[in-house]
């Protein structure tokens, strides 16, 4: 069963890998690259995070999964734009 | 950079743009989607009074008064990062560098889906997906579906779609696992029913659900279920079934679904297959909050807000200088409620401005907002009062720890 | 059009006056004007969008607000437009993107 749709890793690949490794939501995502696709982790994140944290307490105060920019893509042409 | 910014023109941005452009000040609304309103658009829902909520003629009514008032709205603009530099917050789009001294995030909410084998193919759609295809643009999903999740938005949409006379074959459980949970438990998702159970259409079943409020009845109601579901609107509502597989040959041709015991577990040898070209995937809606992410916002994850919401004070004011927030990025509510707060950080964010010639107006939003949550028929979720209270407690920390950092 | 919404018990009734004519990997549809590329595609009884890059799975849309990228298509040469939310215009020429031809990571742990 898929979890993270963009980069097609599956429940299994992500239960075993935590279980492997007993690591947290970033690492399980550094390990599988689910959450690092072209959704930028916005449909697999809560899932990602409830497969790692399902074996220890959450940090209620802390996001689990980093968001970094760009949130939305921006095509190489227009970062290198000499016109702005 | 006078002029102040509301990233997403939904109910709750449109509504802090209206506030601004009244008192005479310039505001710019941008929003990546291809029409102005938000997710206010979809909605489509009769309200006690026996009126119904159209949100295309809500948003319309926003939008008309926001331009009216000359306020600017630039579509189709995603926003990339934003950024406080030198006091002036950078907003980066794709053509553009927007500054402002004063922005709004508004940017709603995201749904939480619930996988499940096959969800990939072609035809399996978000149920606001569903709604937004049905009510915007005016294009049936399909001709027969089937929605997997029960919860207040499903059973909304699944009314919606009945409306515009597609095929809803019946609206039942994912399969449990550690990812759909609570989601899958038949008993759960009974207790997250029976407090919206005063929104049933037949009196059949609001009295059934008022039988239903304690304990050992409700684990009556569960084992007593009827098998083949519950009919609203003429549609099966099956709290005993669990759809273990989505299946079709390049697109969606139905599925696999089984009956499970009271604790969520699949009873081997039931397992039949429901035919359908589009299945909906209802698993509720998170703040989506990414922007104030990158912004460098300190996030709390309150379940009863619908999951992780940037600190912010009942102002809409958040811990950084010069940024606001509205609407469902605060937590899971109506837009009613988003519209009222939207007025409450348009009045804030005056009131920055002009010295605090507005603190007697943003009171009266304040309470406005308090009392609108409280009147709203819809909760999507019923502990919403609890998590505000818990945000408003971080909230108090943080001043004291502000305090502290001052005198040391 | 039969997956068109015409009439509607409450919204307001649609006009199917002002039709658009566009393509997607050069096959000619009709659509109204201000339709979602998604919609228009759909309406047409086209459900898949694109490829996976990798896996070849045929994809639609998911989200339709525009969150979760799955409709991504090229439109008049620009790659990642997200179909659920551009407009259809007048001989717009949509292609949508398929299985890339070699596997973009094989560090998996089967690979290992």
């Amino acid at each position: 069963m898929i979890i993270c749709r963009c980069e097609e890793v599956t429940y299994g690949q992500l239960v075993e890998t935590a279980k492997k490794f007993s690591c947290s939501s970033r690492e399980l995502k550094l390990r599988t690259r689910a959450g690092m696709g072209y959704c930028g982790g916005r449909t697999c994140r809560l899932a990602v995070d409830s497969i790692a944290i399902s074996s220890t307490n959450r940090d209620v105060s802390k996001i689990t999964l980093k968001y970094q920019p760009p949130i939305r893509p921006i095509s190489f042409a227009k970062l290198g734009d000499e016109n702005k | 950079m006078n002029k102040v910014i509301i990233i997403g023109a939904g109910p709750a941005g449109l509504s802090a743009a209206i506030t601004i452009a009244e008192s005479g000040h310039s505001v710019l609304v941008i929003d990546e989607y291809m029409k102005a309103g938000g997710r206010l658009l979809g909605q489509l829902y009769k309200e006690p009074n026996g009126n119904w909520w159209n949100g295309i003629k809500e948003s319309q009514k926003l939008l008309d008064k926001a331009v009216d008032l000359g306020v600017q709205i630039n579509l189709h603009t995603p926003v990339s990062n934003i950024e406080s530099i030198n006091g002036l917050w950078r907003i980066y789009t794709e053509d553009e560098v927007y500054l402002t001294s004063h922005l709004l995030i508004a940017t709603g909410a995201a749904e939480t889906p619930l996988p499940i084998p096959g969800w990939t193919l072609p035809g399996v759609m978000s149920v606001g997906a569903a709604q937004v295809m049905t009510n915007v643009h005016r294009v049936k999903p399909g001709d027969r579906g089937v929605i997997i999740g029960v919860n207040v938005l499903s059973s909304a949409i699944a009314m919606e779609l009945k409306l515009a006379d597609i095929d809803v074959a019946c609206i039942t459980l994912p399969k449990m696992n550690s990812v759909t949970e609570k989601h899958g438990n038949p008993l759960d998702v009974m207790n997250s029913l029976l407090h919206v159970s005063h929104m049933a259409p037949s009196t059949f079943v609001k009295l059934g659900s008022k039988l239903m409020k304690n304990d050992f009845m409700k684990k009556m109601g569960i084992t007593f279920y009827p098998k083949n579901g519950v009919k609203m609107w003429d549609i099966p509502i099956m709290l005993r079934k669990a759809v273990i597989e989505i299946y079709g040959d390049g697109a969606v041709e139905g599925v696999k679904i089984a009956t499970i015991s009271t604790a969520g577990e699949i009873i081997p040898g039931t397992e039949e297959n429901i035919k359908a070209d589009f299945i909906c995937i209802a698993g509720g809606l998170y703040p989506l909050a990414e922007l104030a992410a990158v912004a460098g916002c300190p996030f709390y994850h309150i379940e009863e807000l619908g999951g992780y919401v940037p600190l912010h004070n009942e102002r809409m004011e958040t811990t950084l200088p010069g940024l606001y927030v509205a609407g469902n990025i605060t937590g899971i509510e109506g837009a009613k409620v988003a519209i009222s707060q939207g007025i409450t950080a348009g009045l804030a964010i005056i009131n920055s401005k002009d010295g605090g010639q507005q603190e007697d107006k943003i009171k009266e939003a304040v309470n406005f907002t308090e009392q609108t949550r409280n009147k709203a028929h819809i909760q999507f979720h019923p502990e919403v009062k609890v998590g505000k209270q818990k945000l408003q407690k971080y909230w108090n920390e943080y001043l004291i720890s502000v305090k502290n950092k001052v005198h040391n | 059009m039969t997956k068109r919404i015409i009439h509607h018990p409450v919204l307001d009734s649609i006009e199917e006056t002002d039709t658009v004519s566009f393509t997607f990997d050069n096959h000619k549809y009709q659509a109204l004007r201000n339709d979602s590329i998604a919609a228009a595609l759909l309406v047409n009884g086209v459900r898949t969008l694109r490829h996976h890059e990798e896996s070849g799975t045929p994809r639609g849309i998911y989200c339709n607000i525009g969150h979760c990228f799955e409709c991504r298509v090229t439109v008049d040469g620009k790659q990642g437009m997200r179909a659920c939310l551009t407009p259809v215009q007048e001989g717009m020429a949509v292609t949508s993107g398929g299985k890339l031809l070699t596997s973009v990571r094989d560090w998996r742990s089967q690979n290992e």
